[in-house]
């Protein structure tokens, strides 16, 4: 097994009145385990050119990890303050990350279509993204020559 | 305007044979702009003890604000909304799903739902908060009776 943690801070020093200073750790487990998840796409970096729909993650038709446990990490590396990239799973939308953004959140393999990952970037100027998904199984789509 | 900053790290010495060491800082700014978020609903625990599957958090009119609400399109989405959520329990076996649709019996996580994930104890996301008008809500259903206490924090603006 391998062992990955994630950590978050929150900071600021003028949202409110009272500091914000919020962090949080984990080590990324199997489902209902200790045991640490051991399987990743590997980091993803990408140069998209078209504003054109894409899914980064998609179950495999038929195929279901639904229970497993899963990370997927996603950002936008744009710096161009009004460009984004807007995020969805299925048809719901889960809203825009815009230059810098980040999200960081499990995800349930439940099936093709409804879980898909999709993104679109909101320019065909080019726009890099980065990604990863950190899992403890995924199915593989059959080799197939034609 | 404020200044939010927030930092995912992630590390691992044995995941693969390079290790991972992935630090990632955003500024929550407004959308297109680089003026910060200057909403937040604070720091929000809550908690559960029923399986139950409510709204945890959603746009329109809150105690908190009015987290903007987006077209069912999302063409209008025009909010850079940011939303953090942690199971703060410990148990390895316990978890909440979150979801995102509207916590009705007609509407239960699966089928049209969608099942996002699943936060055992510990387990945190951070991610966009569009709140769509017809699918945007923030759900969550416990998989225990047993008392769980789930924290979030919504940045909008």
């Amino acid at each position: 097994m391998a062992t990955t943690t994630a950590t978050l801070t929150l900071t600021s020093s003028d949202l409110a009145s009272d500091a914000l200073s919020l962090s949080a750790t984990k080590t990324c487990y199997k489902a209902g385990t200790t045991i640490g998840l051991d399987q990743t796409t590997g980091l993803a970096k990408t140069y998209l050119t078209a504003v054109t729909n894409i899914d980064i993650f998609v179950p495999v038709p038929g195929a279901t990890m639904d229970g497993k446990n899963g990370k997927v990490y996603i950002a936008n590396l744009s710096t161009e303050d009004t460009e984004f990239v807007q995020i969805s799973i299925g048809d719901k939308l889960i809203g825009r990350l815009y230059a810098q953004d980040f999200m960081w959140i499990p995800w349930n393999q439940e099936a093709q279509h409804l879980s898909d990952i999709e993104l679109a970037p909101s320019v065909a100027t080019g726009m890099w993204v980065e990604f990863m998904h950190i899992h403890e199984g995924m199915v593989y789509p059959t080799a197939a020559d034609s | 305007m404020a200044t939010i900053n927030a930092t995912l790290n992630l590390a691992s010495s044995d995941l693969t044979s390079s290790p991972l060491s992935l630090s990632k800082t955003m500024t929550m700014n407004k959308a297109g702009s680089c003026n910060g978020l200057e909403l937040t609903s604070g720091l929000v625990a809550r908690k559960f003890t029923a399986t139950t599957e409510v709204d945890l958090c959603k746009g329109g009119t809150q105690n908190y604000g009015i987290p903007t609400v987006a077209s069912a399109d999302g063409v209008s989405t025009n909010s850079a909304n940011k939303i953090y959520i942690k199971n703060t329990g410990s148990s390895t076996t316990d978890y909440v799903t979150i979801g995102l649709g509207t916590a009705t019996a007609a509407d239960a996580i699966g089928g049209s739902h969608l099942n996002l994930g699943k936060l055992f104890g510990g387990d945190f996301l951070i991610m966009p908060a569009a709140f769509i008008a017809t699918h945007g809500d923030i759900t969550i259903q416990p998989s225990t009776a047993e008392e769980t206490t789930v924290e979030y924090m919504l940045f909008f603006e």
